[in-house]
């Protein structure tokens, strides 16, 4: 059996990007999201666009049995792979005393706990042959301390940082690992309502999650540690960190609170790896 | 006597009322001619419909028939007297449409069905919905399917399938359903499949490395290359037919600069500010729609073998939009992503039509 590619959180706007990325490059891959039948729809019609095998099976990443679950199905099936796509992840925007403790877990486990266990399985189940590459999820908002999305961007430092580390870690064992430190992407509608809402500044931070996905690939393949997309991005984290962060903090917080009251809802946004 | 000789010379309405409110003996002529005379002047279109073919018996299909052009044809061939199946996404939506109709011909035969295009899954069942609805009325044929709906995206956006949304709503959406559909329309003495295409598909190609500009996203880019798309599928769908000996024939309708909302719905900044000033320069829906009704509607349409029309009189499509090795590829890779083969179906139909292969 050819190695494959596994991605995770398959079905949202990022991850159908990288899947339909890695299907045009004529890898087969391996899927995971919530919705069996969102998987499903996506699987029959990659398989057939692009005539490459497609396998899935929904999971619900924050949950631990559900995990081991998978794994189990994983191993027993004998898949190897050779390329890891982390991209489940979710936020909760809005005032950190408004959320709810199962928000709080949920944020936790599916945007950390998650990503390392998924990282820690893949690695076993490697081809051997053939380099192993891994693609680590974060955000640009891993640069900046940001009020009103506080958990969420220390979530994405978290991932961030591991995936340095990790990198660096494993070299000798013909593994690399890539963090993607996209800006808001427009994924669903409801990102595309947050980034609209930002105004000038949202639209020219923005790229295309076709573009970015297939950049992404490229740069994992070359062994990048860190993928930026656009200059302009690259340009503002350069400037977050020469700038102290109290006022980091401070500009990106009257920011958000700025576009948040555009939005005048302030329900939380289930929209997957948006900053 | 007298009030019938007011009627026909066309009296002002003033002087009509004051005839009715004399008490006069309410002959039956007498008040069939005031309710034309009023219907007359209650829409432009009416006025046209006496001069134009009626298409009383015909069983047609219109996507996207909420708003804009697909409203507009709508409206005009239920004043013809078609029996209409109209789709639309969002059910208030339809209703608010339907209304209208009713409203303007309170007699039209409208039904309207919830789909949505994007989804390939969403095509197949739409299709199958209107298969039931059309055996359940007791046709047994389909005369003329409109692939109407359309849509502009400023951001690259996938469909649940994986596809881009344009991509999707305009050339593989109408690809699926005409293929959903084709058996019923090869009942009909004169099957039609119309596209709305649009002079966009001018000066433009298909770029086959990546055909739904993942990498390199652009609005405009997009939305011309899925017009060309239509004229290249009417093209190959018309040569595929005519080797099989189908009397079924495909066109593509170029509705001209139309003042409608299309560039509105999917798209903010400059596309939208653009499309607002550009659009007040545009003709009303109504036009594209008698172009539309005219294909419907005309024998000598049909007779001509042009493909693209504009205002009703045939136009020449662009050379690229004209070549077979081009329709074909586009063809396949369509089928690929429809997971259908068109040649399963028309096979099909060449053998339970054998006289009109032969005449």
């Amino acid at each position: 059996m050819k190695s494959m590619v596994l991605i995770t959180g398959a079905a949202g706007g990022l991850g159908k990007a990288f899947a339909v990325e890695c299907a045009n490059r004529g890898w087969d891959l391996f899927l995971t999201d919530l919705s069996e039948q969102a998987l499903q729809r996506l699987s029959s019609s990659l398989s057939s666009t692009y005539n490459i095998d497609v396998h899935y099976h929904c999971c619900d990443l924050t949950d631990f049995e559900a995990r081991t679950e998978l794994f189990e199905h994983i191993r027993s099936n004998g898949y190897r792979f050779n390329l890891l796509v982390n991209i489940a992840g979710l936020d909760f925007e809005g005032p950190f005393s408004e959320r709810t403790r199962t928000q709080i877990r949920t944020i936790l486990r599916l945007n950390i706990e998650a990503n390392l266990e998924m990282t820690h399985e893949i690695l076993k189940q490697r081809d051997p042959a053939r380099t192993f590459r891994v693609i680590n999820v974060a955000s640009l908002a891993a640069y900046y301390p940001m009020p009103v999305k506080a958990m969420y961007a220390s979530s994405k430092r978290f991932i961030l940082d591991f995936s340095r580390a990790l990198g660096e870690e494993l070299r000798s064992l013909d593994v690399t690992v890539t963090a993607l430190c996209p800006a808001g992407m427009p994924t669903t509608p409801e990102c595309i309502k947050a980034i609209e809402a930002q105004g000038f500044a949202g639209r020219i931070t923005t790229q295309n999650v076709g573009y970015v996905a297939s950049h992404t690939i490229d740069k994992a393949l070359a062994g990048k540690p860190l993928y930026i997309p656009g200059l302009l991005n690259r340009c503002l984290k350069a400037l977050g960190a020469l700038v102290p962060q109290s006022i980091v903090a401070k500009v990106v917080g009257s920011r958000w609170k700025a576009a948040q009251n555009k939005r005048k809802e302030m329900q939380p946004v289930i929209g997957t790896n948006a900053s | 006597m007298k009030h019938d000789v007011a009627n026909k010379q066309g009296i002002a309405p003033a002087e009509k009322v004051s005839l009715t409110e004399e008490g006069s003996p309410k002959e039956k002529g007498s008040i069939k001619e005031e309710d034309s005379l009023e219907a007359s002047s209650a829409s432009s279109i009416m006025e046209l419909k006496h001069t134009d073919n009626s298409v009383t018996d015909k069983v047609i299909v219109v996507t996207g028939a909420t708003s804009g052009i697909g409203l507009a044809t709508a409206k005009e061939l239920s004043g013809r007297g078609a029996f209409l199946i109209c789709t639309g996404r969002s059910r208030e939506r339809c209703d608010k449409a339907e209304a209208e109709i009713r409203k303007l011909y309170p007699e039209a035969k409208v039904i309207y069905l919830t789909a949505d295009l994007s989804s390939l899954d969403d095509v197949a069942l739409l299709g199958a919905r209107i298969r039931e609805l059309l055996a359940s009325a007791g046709y047994d044929r389909l005369d003329v399917l409109i692939n109407n709906a359309g849509t502009v995206s400023s951001w690259y956006v996938s469909t649940a399938d994986g596809f881009e949304l344009q991509f999707a709503v305009n050339h593989l959406a109408p690809f699926r359903l005409t293929f959903e559909l084709l058996p019923l329309l090869a009942g009909s003495a004169e099957g039609t499949v119309i596209g709305l295409s649009s002079g966009s598909h001018y000066r433009t190609r298909l770029r086959w490395n990546d055909i739904m500009l993942r990498k390199h996203y652009n609005c405009l880019l997009a939305y011309k290359q899925t017009k060309l798309a239509n004229v290249l599928f009417a093209t190959e769908l018309n040569r595929r037919l005519s080797a099989v000996g189908s009397t079924v024939r495909a066109f593509a309708v170029d509705p001209g600069l139309v003042n409608t909302d299309i560039g509105l719905k999917g798209t903010d900044g400059i596309v939208k500010k653009v499309w607002k000033i550009r659009s007040k320069g545009g003709t009303p829906a109504e036009q594209p729609a008698r172009s539309i009704a005219y294909i419907v509607a005309e024998p000598c349409a049909r007779k001509t073998g042009e493909v693209y029309w504009k205002d009703c009189s045939p136009l020449k499509p662009s050379r690229y939009s004209q070549r077979p090795d081009i329709a074909e590829r586009l063809w396949e890779m369509s089928e690929r992503m429809c997971r259908i083969r068109y040649d399963d179906i028309m096979q099909l139909q060449a053998g339970t039509v054998p006289d009109r292969a032969h005449g």
